[in-house]
């Protein structure tokens, strides 16, 4: 219980830190609606050309709000690798590890909460962009229960993905490039900018079963296609991949730990 | 008990050069073979020169670092082995390192940490209270960490390490960058508080003052091993015993005759001279320098550490050929 006090006051003090500069969030505000704003455009267009009512499986207004929350998803994501990343170049791990609790946890909640007030905002611009272009979504309330209960599991997901691209820092002199290899599986395996329902039959099993796609598209889905065995499918989905990158985390970060040097003080 | 005791202790790592094609490994012996005991309520200065083999000494002592042999107990624990259990009984300042939210107040992260170490909120309002009060943070205690003086901030640093009363306080370069009032301060309260409160200090310094103002005793190591292990008051009067003087003045200065006194460089309106605090006093000399001509600045320095273990280094060696040529000729006796 003590140990869980700890680690929700730590999300708690992160999620106060991340409103420490009100003028960067304002900013992200910004960025967040015109990316949302450029790829509510595009989806619209591309609707009106192909005549289509449904595109994979979705409307325009279902299309528009999956979008929504694939966006705020993706766009409320700290830079959990590269603090990780600094943290070992500058040997300032070494500091957190003189506390008594796991480093490991402790990014996770500062994860989890700066996270939280970042989506919340996202969330709620969206949805104000969303609602102006094409309306309210049918079922919006049981969508919203629905993604409640994905989220969890989604960010945990994404930190551990994150997690262990930071960890890499401890073999590679540069991680910048897995980053990089991970932010676009997100963005394209992962079914952030493109539905899932959209790629080839062949790949669709695949993608559906990696970490990536229940990150975001997993989430979306049941927000805008609130369907309880949808919700257990990925639910399931989440739960094994949690395990499977959790159980691979484990392992790297203990390796990790034999491998703090820290050199120079 | 003892607060630390080092028995052979030894760290060696692995070096890797090359491409992926020529690649070498060369070992590297950080630690190479070092005893130390540490009784409570001691105040240990740990110094030496860069590469010495100090943080990683530190490291294994904070259970960050597992050693490549030997053994080590910190407050009778296995520092890498109960790193967690340790964790709540000792405290550590990184000069270079902050465990303050840097986006919050030091207020904040107090309460963080009270979180952390799970302690007793009674217990830890009144020891945070007793911690602002002593390290004067009233006036700054709810401004952001990233709006504060560093000698500031370094004061927030110790008083949060001392937030769950640790029994040891391993201090590592806690005066860097720090100017000489606020390095005085905060010097003061590590001496007061070890004097006081019984706390342990396990101090790593490049600064001859602190370890002139906050250790009891000095251990110099170098190529991972223990030089030297004395009083500070001992290694004071044969090693930190100089002083050295800075002045330029608006007009050719006079010469310094007195004892004590060496002139280290000249030039036509500055001098910089070492003094033997043991033969003349700092005063004498400073009033000297103001008797010399009209002065523009002076400052007084310690002379640089890695000069004082030069020296340290220099006598230890002299005392090894001594010894060695002593057993030689006794060898030799013994053969005839």
């Amino acid at each position: 219980m003590n140990e869980l006090r700890k680690y929700t006051w730590i999300a708690w003090t992160s999620a106060r830190s991340s409103w420490a500069y009100f003028g960067d969030a304002i900013g992200r505000v910004i960025f967040f609606s015109i990316i949302l704003y450029i790829f509510l455009r595009l989806w619209t267009t591309t609707f009106t050309q192909t005549g289509a009512t449904h595109l994979g499986g979705l409307s325009i207004t279902q299309m528009l709000w999956y979008l929504t929350i694939t966006e705020a998803i993706m766009l409320s994501g700290p830079k959990v690798s590269t603090l990780i990343d600094e943290d070992v170049r500058t040997g300032t791990i070494a500091v957190q590890l003189l506390r008594p609790m796991s480093y490991a946890y402790y990014r996770l909640a500062m994860t989890l909460g700066e996270r939280t007030i970042r989506f919340l905002v996202n969330l709620v611009t969206g949805c104000a962009i969303a609602f102006l272009l094409v309306g309210q979504l049918p079922m919006v309330g049981f969508g919203m229960l629905t993604l409640c209960a994905t989220l969890p599991l989604a960010f945990i997901l994404d930190f551990l993905g994150l997690f262990l691209v930071g960890l890499s820092a401890f073999w590679l002199e540069d991680t910048s490039g897995l980053l990089l290899l991970y932010s676009r599986g997100v963005l394209i395996a992962g079914g952030t900018l493109i539905p899932l329902d959209l790629y080839p039959s062949a790949v669709r099993p695949i993608l559906s079963w990696l970490p990536f796609a229940n990150i975001t598209a997993g989430p979306a889905h049941v927000f805008v296609s609130p369907l309880p065995q949808d919700l257990a499918m990925i639910l399931c989905r989440q739960i094994t991949g949690t395990l499977v990158l959790g159980a691979i985390a484990f392992v790297i970060y203990k390796q990790a730990l034999r491998r703090v040097f820290v050199n120079g003080g | 008990m003892n607060v630390v005791e080092l028995k052979n202790l030894r760290k060696s790592f692995a070096l890797k050069r090359g491409g992926l094609f020529n690649r070498t490994t060369t070992e590297v012996t950080a630690v190479a073979g070092i005893d130390l005991i540490v009784q409570p309520g001691e105040s240990v200065a740990f110094i030496g020169p860069n590469g010495a083999g100090k943080s990683t000494t530190i490291k294994i002592l904070t259970g960050i670092m597992r050693p490549t042999s030997g053994s080590a107990q910190v407050l009778g624990l296995v520092p890498w082995r109960d790193r967690t259990k340790l964790a709540t009984r000792i405290g550590a300042v990184f000069g270079q390192r902050s465990q303050l939210w840097y986006h919050l107040p030091a207020l904040d992260s107090f309460e963080l940490l009270s979180r952390i170490y799970n302690l007793d909120k009674n217990k830890y309002k009144a020891r945070r209270d007793m911690l602002i009060e002593r390290f004067a943070l009233q006036p700054f205690l709810n401004t952001p960490v990233r709006k504060l003086s560093l000698g500031q901030r370094m004061r927030a640093e110790i008083a949060s390490s001392l937030l769950h009363s640790p029994e040891v306080l391993f201090l590592d370069e806690p005066t860097i960058g720090l100017d000489v009032v606020a390095r005085q301060e905060l010097r003061d309260l590590m001496r007061e508080w070890n004097r006081d409160e019984g706390l342990t200090v396990f101090l790593t310094s490049h600064d001859a003052g602190d370890i002139e103002h906050v250790a009891r005793r000095v251990v110099v190591i170098n190529n991972g091993q223990v030089m030297l292990d004395d009083t500070v008051s001992t290694v004071k009067r044969r090693y930190l015993g100089q002083k050295i003087i800075g002045a330029r003045f608006h007009e050719q200065p006079g010469t310094f005759d007195m004892e004590g006194v060496t002139e280290l460089k000249r030039s036509e309106y500055a001098v910089k001279l070492i003094v033997d605090t043991e033969k003349t006093d700092i005063d004498r000399v400073a009033a000297a320098i103001l008797h010399a001509g009209s002065v523009a600045d002076i400052t007084i320095e310690d002379p640089p550490l890695e000069d004082v273990i030069a020296r340290m280094y220099g006598d230890q060696r002299n005392g090894d050929q001594r010894n060695g040529t002593e057993k030689a000729s006794q060898t030799g006796a013994d053969a005839k």
